[in-house]
Order: C-alpha cells, then structure tokens, then sequence
C-alpha cells in the first residue's frame, strides 16, 4: 500500500499515539494513510518523517499528532483537558481491520449498546433510541449530536446501578471523535471519553481511547479494563461489517432515525469529497 | 458448479437455533434454521452491512447481533429494536437465496433454471471437510466403502480450495468412513502439491 493520493485525507491531523508510547532515543517506524513513517524522540524533542521529508508535528493532550498535508485548522481545542480535577487515561491502542470512518460511526452509535455492550451500556428490555438533535457547526467545522438519553444498566465502571445517561457527540474530524456523558459521581459535570483513530491504510486502524474523566472511586486499572471490555465487543462488529470500507453511496445501507449521526457524518464526509477508507462509488460519472 | 443448485452444508450440521457462515465462489453466506427448513442469505444486514452469521436465532427469526434487527423466516425485517412502536417498511429486507434440502444436503440455487437434482435414497450423514484443491472431476463422486456408498458433494470456496460433503447410503461405521475420507484428502492434496 503506498501513500493515499486523497488530498482531502491528506489535509488532517492524525494521531500516531501516545506520547508514552515513544520513548527517548528510539525510533518506531508506523504507517499512515498507507504511507511510511518514523518517528524519533530525542530528549530535546521528536521528529516525525513520512515518505522522507519531516512532517509537522503536535504533542498536545498527551498524543503525537502530524499531518502529511496542509489542514485548515490547527489541531482541534479539548478546553476540558485544562480542568485540573480530571484524570486523564489512557486505555492503550486497539487494532482494528475496517475503515477508520468505520470506527468513527460505531462510535457515534446508540442503537447497538444493548445488543453489543449487553447489559452494560444497554439493555435489551430497552432498547429504544429517543429522538435526539444533530448540527454541523460550520463556524468550527464539527458536528454536534446533543440531547442524546439511554438507559444503561452499567455506564461506567464507577457504577452500581442504571442510569438514563445522557450523552452529546462532537466530531472534530474525520477520524477524531469524542463523546461526553454525565458521570455516575458527577451528575453536574461531562465525562470525555475521546476516540482519535489512527488510520494505517484503507481497511487498517489503530483506535486510541482517551478519557478525562471525573472519578475519585474507581482506580486507572479498573476504568482501563471497562473500556478495554467495551472497545473488544465493539472490534467484534467492525471486524465483521461488509465492506470493511464505509460506503457512501444512496442505497447500500438501509439508515433509521437512530442513525441520524451516521447521516450527517456521511453527508459532511462528501462535502470534504474525502474517499480514503470509503467504497468506490459506482454511481457517479 | 457456478450456477445451478450447489450443496453448501450437511443438513446434520445446521441444527434449529444454529447459524453457519460459508463461502461459496468467494460470496458470504449464512445458512440458519428456525423451526423448519434452513435459510440460505447473503451473509449481510442491510442496516450496517454487519455479517449475519454473527447473529442469533429467536422465535423462528434471525436478529443481527449489531442493532438487534429481526429478520422472519421470509427474510423482510419484522422489528427495528431502537424503532418499537415503528411498522418497518417491507422494502427492508435480507438478501435471501432459493435454498432446499435433499438427499441429506442443503442446497442453494445460484443461477441456471434447472430443477434440484432428484434425491437418492435415505442417506446418513458423514462429514464436511476443506480440501485444499481447485475442483473435482464431477458434480458429485460415489465410493464404494465397506458395503455401503459413499456420496460426496462438493461446492468451490474460491481458488484452490472446496468444501466437500459426504453422506453414506447402506449400513457402514460413520467413524470409519470420516477416516477413510480424511485419508483420501491427504492424498488429492498430495497430488496436487507434487
């Protein structure tokens, strides 16, 4: 697989991993967007090269990030990540075989907590996905999916009962999401669970969950495990989608209202005419 | 063996309750039994494009494991779980085949026109087994073994490998016959390696 000549996929920011995940005086070579890279850490700083030239390069919220194009913006602002009461977790790299725009969507997904995550993120007594708002904020260019509820038997590991959660959905990215819901010991405040997925070619991902989370009660092992548990059930599926590429064509998936997320998605991934990790279209000129 | 009726599983092996995935000619397929005869579909959920085979059977219907989408027996999604109280719309549907069983076998028609091969006499189950080789000389091979017949059937996974089914007619040790039949495997592959 050799580099995606995609300009609009060309044109972001990319995790590569966590800062931790490079030590000092190393060199790890990885792939992105089907391309080559290495990326050196030297006590005065790292270097990222793809393709034989340096790439830009951002070490914010604890992840290394690069781009092999121009993009828009800078990287996107996570104003949580300034609380100083959150902790902030990492629950280690998931390899997945799908599209990462794969990952992104079962991310933004509700319907499937009761059939998937059973009786932990949802119950299959009630599996009803209320109707909820979705916008794409074109100032910032993100979209928002917000006054999102489900009943979710276990929706932590801090938790000892269900709950109706609620949850809001902002994507900042094609391959970079994150989700906030209401902790079971904070009901007042948002937990971040962030999924910056690093795409290694087409049909190839790395996922990285990240939480900010406001928990005293739970240890870092124990909320590592939950969503560990959780990102394995969710590989289950992903693994098994047909195509393991999103397809983007009227017609080839059969969308509810459930998936009002999933439709907005699809429709800002057009605009973008971003086609890395999407089905060849064949009903185009 | 592209078109026409190809068996694809022994009857014996998709009990009621029971999904199976199988490949033929490089297509996904599920097989699963409710309460009656066995389904053949294109192993996809229209919803997601989540495989089917990963689901699971309930109420003589087939759900997907992913969003909980029942499917009845005619293969048009009867229940959308996030939707209760909405009637799905009968263009919902899964991908359904013209699938029979004869002659101990589940067969699924893949094109042609031609009526399903008429069955032989009752016949006992032996086993399915891959082989890894391109195709056999005939639609179906008959072996002599002990004092019964051996039937094998076989349908193409993709290049270099088929699965072959085999069922017995007339009184012979089942176990004996799986052994017989895994030794003529080793020796087709061998053929074909040399």
């Amino acid at each position: 697989m050799t580099l995606t000549p995609d300009q609009a996929a060309l044109d972001q920011w990319y995790v590569l991993g966590a800062l931790r995940d490079f030590p000092s005086g190393k060199t790890r070579s990885t792939r992105l967007l089907g391309g080559d890279i290495a990326v050196t850490r030297r006590d005065d700083g790292i270097e990222v090269v793809g393709e034989g030239r340096a790439l830009p390069v951002r070490t914010n919220y604890d992840h290394l990030w690069t781009t092999f194009g121009t993009p828009a913006r800078d990287l996107f602002s996570l104003p949580e990540a300034a609380e100083p009461d959150r902790r902030w977790i990492h629950c280690g790299g998931v390899h997945v075989r799908a599209s990462g725009l794969r990952l992104i969507e079962n991310f933004l997904d509700l319907a499937h907590f009761p059939y998937v995550h059973t009786d932990i993120l949802g119950s299959e007594e009630k599996p009803e996905v209320a109707k909820y708002e979705v916008e794409q904020r074109r100032d910032v260019d993100e979209l928002w999916a917000t006054k999102c509820e489900f009943f979710q038997p276990k929706a932590a590991a801090a938790s000892d009962e269900g709950q109706i959660s609620q949850y809001m959905y902002r994507v900042v990215s094609p391959f970079n999401v994150m989700l906030y819901k209401t902790p079971p010991t904070a009901p007042n405040r948002w937990d971040v669970i962030a999924l910056f997925v690093h795409p290694l070619d087409e049909i190839e991902s790395v996922a990285h969950p990240f939480m900010l989370v406001i928990d005293d009660t739970s240890s870092d092992a124990e909320i590592i495990q939950f969503q560990q548990m959780i990102f394995l059930q969710d590989k289950i599926v992903l693994e098994n989608q047909r195509p393991l590429l999103l397809p983007l064509q009227p017609g080839r998936e059969t969308p509810t209202r459930a998936d009002l997320s999933s439709v907005l998605y699809r429709r800002w991934l057009k605009e973008k005419a971003l086609t890395f990790g999407t089905e060849p279209r064949t009903d185009l000129a | 063996m592209t078109a026409g009726w190809t068996p694809i599983a022994l009857s014996r092996d998709v009990p009621a309750g029971i999904t199976r995935a199988v490949i033929v000619e490089g297509r996904e397929l599920v097989i699963w039994r409710g309460d009656g005869p066995a389904h053949v579909w294109e192993d996809r959920c229209p919803h997601r494009g989540m495989r089917l085979s990963l689901g699971f059977v309930r109420d003589n219907s087939l759900n997907c494991l992913y969003h909980g989408w029942q499917y009845g027996a005619s293969s048009s999604c009867v229940r959308i779980p996030a939707h209760p109280d909405l009637t799905v719309a009968p263009t919902i549907k899964a991908n359904a085949y013209e699938s029979a069983e004869a002659g101990g076998l589940v067969w699924v028609r893949l094109g042609g026109t031609e009526p399903l091969p008429a069955p032989s006499e009752p016949v006992t189950p032996v086993l399915s087994f891959a082989m890894e080789v391109d195709s056999l000389d005939r639609d179906s091979l008959m072996l002599p073994f002990q004092r019964a017949e051996l039937h094998l059937h076989w349908h193409r996974v993709g290049p270099a490998r088929i699965m072959v089914h085999a069922v017995m007619s007339g009184g012979a040790d089942i176990a004996g016959a799986a052994a017989f039949l895994r030794a003529l495997r080793d020796d087709m592959e061998q053929e074909v390696a040399a």
